[in-house]
């Protein structure tokens, strides 16, 4: 017996990222997830965001790492909350790990849930968690060479924070050879400059995410796998 | 290594399939991989051998077939064929694009024997 079917294999996962971004909507909170290669300077970027919202906005924090709980640690003092999930052998977050998450976090007194995926270019981009942007970090150190190594995370992101520029004069990176290759992908991406370090580019970061506060709670970011 | 990620999702769906279509066994899956995705067909083999296991799937095969990829400019409209790291529409030289086809990891089909 042959039984025709011709649908998406990861929609479970897709039904319960919709479900979250209910939970969100009615919780007025902007979901934002954090992607990048391990080492890029997420947690730094978090730590300095979230002190740069205070005291008017407040975040509450998802951390997502196959071991350890080293990152929420660096980030209980100034978010509302932290959860870590340790993934173990998984290479990213699931849209259920989120839920199950909640419950640990003050969703309605937050304006801003930050889920720091596990550090990885290939796997976060594919699971909708219930986010409404996506935010994709690349470090300087990292080479100039990984837009064109890992296109799909940059197709699919709504800014790309170029971080630890500081580190431009004393590594060889060809940053217009980066942003060429992120505009043959993606013409309307927002690409900053950042550096947690001195701050370079903080403000424009910061003023961007308010903006999406007020334009995009509740929408569903964009995903490579809407086909 | 997304593909022990979808290997793992695939089972999902083809274990309720099986269970709504009353099959006892399972010989043959057939998946859908858009280019975009890419999916190496070798690693998503060796991924489905592991996932396959003491299942009622440990007998299967699975098919993969690779969908082209193509785009719609959202400023024109012209359609075209996108390679991975370039989705510049050749009229606008924008890469503001809908994708049509490349981006999907489709289950098409599940041959099995039925219980009696």
């Amino acid at each position: 017996m042959k039984v025709t079917i011709a649908k998406r294999i990861l929609k479970d996962n897709d039904a319960i990222a919709e479900k979250n971004r209910e939970i969100f909507k009615n919780a007025d909170l902007l979901a934002v997830n954090f992607i990048s290669s391990p080492g890029s300077g997420k947690t730094t970027l978090l730590e300095k965001t979230i002190s740069a919202l205070l005291p008017e906005q407040k975040t509450t924090v998802i951390v997502g790492d196959l071991q350890t709980t080293r990152d929420a640690d660096r980030l209980e003092s100034n978010a509302l909350d932290v959860v870590q999930i340790n993934t173990g052998m998984s290479c990213h977050l699931y849209a259920n790990q989120v839920t199950e998450s909640l419950s640990g976090l003050n969703v309605n007194e937050a304006d801003y849930l930050f889920i720091e995926n596990v550090g990885n270019m290939v796997c976060p981009g594919e699971f909708d968690l219930g986010e409404n942007i996506k935010v994709v970090l690349l470090s300087i150190p990292e080479g100039d060479d990984k837009v064109a190594k890992y296109p799909t995370v940059f197709r699919a992101a709504d800014i790309v924070l170029l971080t630890k520029v500081d580190l431009l004069g004393v590594l060889n990176f060809d940053i217009d050879h980066v942003v060429s290759d992120i505009r043959k992908l993606n013409s309307k991406v927002e690409i900053v400059h950042v550096s947690s370090l001195n701050g370079e580019g903080m403000s424009q970061w910061v003023s961007w995410l308010k903006s999406k506060r007020q334009e995009s709670v509740g929408k569903k970011a964009k995903f490579i796998a809407d086909v | 290594m997304h593909e022990m990620s979808i290997a793992v999702g695939l089972m999902e769906q083809v274990f309720d399939v099986a269970e709504k279509n009353n099959l006892k066994e399972i010989e043959e899956i057939e998946i859908e991989a858009g280019f975009l995705r890419q999916i190496v067909p070798e690693v998503m083999q060796q991924a489905f051998l592991a996932v396959r296991q003491d299942t009622i799937a440990r007998n299967a095969t699975l098919k993969i077939i690779e969908v082209a990829p193509l785009s719609e400019c959202n400023i024109c409209k012209k359609q075209f064929q996108p390679s991975l790291n370039d989705f510049l529409c050749p009229t606008c030289r924008k890469a503001d694009v809908k994708v049509l086809k490349g981006d999907e990891i489709i289950l098409k089909s599940i041959q099995g024997k039925e219980s009696k």
